[in-house]
């Protein structure tokens, strides 16, 4: 009942003219990116924080969460009828909802990847709406150890499921923390890694960094290998899926919500990860795997369903624990902050306007979604069309002017054209940027709720961290997932032979 | 060379001074750490990973050259970075943004000069009008003034 209540008032936050632009602009530019190949959520959203600074938080917030869910829904389009994927979570898609769209069948694709982001988006903020509290509450009790151990864990979930391999994921994350470190010391007030500059006291600007490593970056590699759109799939006239599709899909979209909505959860969870899970969970159960990849609808409604609930999954922790999921949250967080909004479990509490406004802008987002990819589809078909030659001067320009904008500082410029250059880097060597950009937000919180643990310890004794519960655990579980490959190679070598060798013959 | 190991030497070569530097900031004790402690941990944390790279190295997942590289294109565009940085305030925003539009479009993405010259006109004054007199934003007018009463 109190649920409901708060809802409602949030619901009221959300239908203020403003807010209500908010989530309709933020739906649009979510799609519209979505269906653009090669410019994802993380680089719009990292060119949209300067601009974000400026608006109300609640609408900051709307926008930006628009713009994620929204490109959710785009990317299938592209996926469907070009073949390439739009956005990085619609990779499985290409697979049977392409040779769909081949045999003629595009209209039913696209109609129940929209129907399916649809339930899933909505099932998982319904879910996100329940859970929220709860944990929040739980988290309320954390002292410094238990928020340590809590981060330690994210942490190294991130660095262990973003990077190719684990050690590569992890050394990412941790440039990713000494970049953290740079500035003035918040503790002892001593300057770290300034190299004489006044400029690097205040630390490594957040809107260079993600400006230069999902931005320019991203442009500077499209530069250099640029992917041509080939050919664009007639848009089709009946959207409607048959009463067969509807069936087929009914399992998979149902599964498809509840896998996603966990897997948004997870520390490093994407919704990438999220849509290939559904993907392989749907040719498991299926009655006939063998038509996967042929152009089947479980291989589309399942895993379009699955990455829109992981979207709205990230919201559980970021909201209540603080903590970022993957690269776009790390932003969303990082725009709370330079609005004064610390992510947390106070947020329910000192903010609880702001997420209430939020659960609800995100019901009205899903259907603006829906109608925007449904009865509007063709519209945004036709901005496959609009050339790259235009476009990537456009981004260019957009970005140059946000990184100076903000402080009115050459400086920032440098910062960003440097970061660029590392990100196209990346980009180029095919290493992952998350677990940096991660571990840049995390850090500073790492490292102070480890001061304060150690001071509350009074010995200094790290095995003070084993002597609370839920620290304990957590750092157990932390290990745990860090040693999962030695683990994993110890049953290979040892165990298993043991077992077979064991077993009658 | 394989990348995996090259990025384990980039992180070996960037650890040991942060050691050093994170030493000299003062470790403090385990109940109270010094500003140097974290640096420290992390550095440590790096020179493993680091080692581990470089000793075992994954294969590359992307076979080098696997597409046309257009490398004069993108060592223009970089130059027409550099050029825009260093002189924004000194020709303003209008002008250097003009002028960067011009040369990645014409000779980054080769589109017509009559394009180019059009595109980057209206880019560059109308993102003027909206960011520095609707919205206010503090950008360098450098050479050409706004007209009197904006």
């Amino acid at each position: 009942m109190e649920t409901l209540n708060l809802l409602l008032q949030g619901f009221a936050l959300a239908l203020t003219p403003a807010n209500l632009i908010a989530v309709f602009i933020g739906a649009f530019i979510g799609t519209v990116i979505g269906v653009l190949p090669g410019l994802g959520p993380t680089a719009t959203i990292a060119l949209l924080l300067p601009i974000t600074i400026g608006m109300e938080m609640v609408t900051a917030l709307i926008v930006m969460a628009g713009i994620y869910y929204g490109a959710m829904y785009g990317g299938s389009i592209t996926s469907i009828l070009v073949n390439i994927p739009g956005e990085a979570a619609s990779v499985v898609t290409c697979i049977d909802g392409y040779k769909m769209a081949r045999k003629g069948r595009a209209g039913p694709a696209l109609g129940m990847s929209a129907i399916g982001s649809f339930i899933g988006g909505t099932v998982s903020v319904v879910a996100v709406m329940l859970i929220s509290p709860f944990l929040a509450e739980t988290a309320l009790k954390f002292g410094a150890p238990e928020m340590f151990a809590l981060l330690f864990f994210a942490f190294v979930c991130i660095g262990g499921l973003t990077g190719k391999s684990r050690v590569q994921g992890l050394l990412m994350a941790c440039f990713g923390l000494l970049l953290g470190t740079v500035g003035t010391d918040e503790i002892q007030g001593v300057d770290r890694f300034i190299f004489g500059t006044l400029y690097l006291q205040d630390g490594v600007g957040l809107i260079p960094l993600a400006m230069g490593l999902f931005g320019l970056g991203e442009v500077l590699y499209n530069i250099e290998k640029r992917q041509s759109v080939g050919e664009v799939l007639s848009t089709p006239k009946g959207l409607m899926p048959t009463l067969k599709d509807w069936k087929d899909s009914a399992w998979p979209i149902i599964r498809g919500s509840f896998l996603g909505f966990g897997i948004g959860i997870i520390p490093g969870g994407m919704p990438a990860i999220a849509s290939l899970m559904s993907y392989a969970v749907e040719k498991k159960v299926s009655k006939h795997p063998e038509e996967f990849g042929e152009g089947t609808i479980e291989g589309v409604a399942g895993p379009e369903t699955a990455n829109n609930a992981a979207t709205a999954g990230g919201f559980v922790p970021l909201l209540t624990l603080g903590i970022p999921t993957n690269s776009v949250l790390a932003l969303i967080l990082a725009s709370m902050m330079m609005h004064g909004v610390t992510p947390g479990p106070l947020m329910l509490i000192k903010w609880a306007d702001v997420f209430w406004g939020v659960i609800a802008s995100m019901y009205i987002g899903n259907i603006v979604c829906l109608i925007l990819n449904l009865p509007l589809i063709g519209l945004f078909v036709r901005m496959l069309k609009v050339p790259y030659s235009i476009l990537s001067p456009l981004i260019i320009m957009f970005i140059l002017l946000g990184s100076y904008a903000v402080a009115g500082n050459v400086s920032d410029l440098v910062a960003t054209l440097v970061f660029g250059l590392i990100g196209y880097l990346m980009k180029r060597f095919d290493i992952e940027s998350a677990p940096l950009i991660l571990a840049f937000v995390l850090g500073p919180m790492l490292e102070n709720n480890l001061s304060k643990a150690l001071l509350m310890s009074r010995t200094g004794d790290p095995l003070f961290f084993f002597s609370r519960p839920i620290s304990a655990t957590l750092i157990s579980l932390a290990f745990v997932v860090l040693a999962f490959p030695l683990l994993q190679w110890a049953w290979r070598a040892l165990v298993r032979p043991g077992v077979a060798a064991i077993k009658p013959r | 060379m394989k990348v995996e190991r090259c990025l384990g030497i980039i992180a070996v070569v960037v650890a040991t001074p942060v050691a050093l530097a994170a030493w000299r900031f003062g470790v403090g004790t385990p109940r109270s750490p010094g500003a140097g402690f974290w640096p420290l941990t992390i550095a440590c944390v790096m020179l493993v990973l680091g080692s581990i790279l470089v000793l075992r190295p994954n294969p590359d997942e992307r076979p080098e050259g696997d597409s046309d590289s257009r490398w004069a294109k993108f060592g223009i565009s970089l130059a027409s970075l550099v050029f825009y940085i260093a002189l924004l305030e000194a020709l303003g925003y209008l002008l250097t943004t003009g002028l960067m539009l011009l040369v990645q479009l014409r000779l980054v993405e080769n589109r017509s000069w009559r394009s180019s010259i059009l595109i980057a006109a209206l880019a560059s004054v109308i993102s003027l009008v909206v960011f520095k007199v609707l919205l206010k934003v503090s950008l360098p007018l450098g050479l050409i003034p706004l007209p009197p009463g904006w």
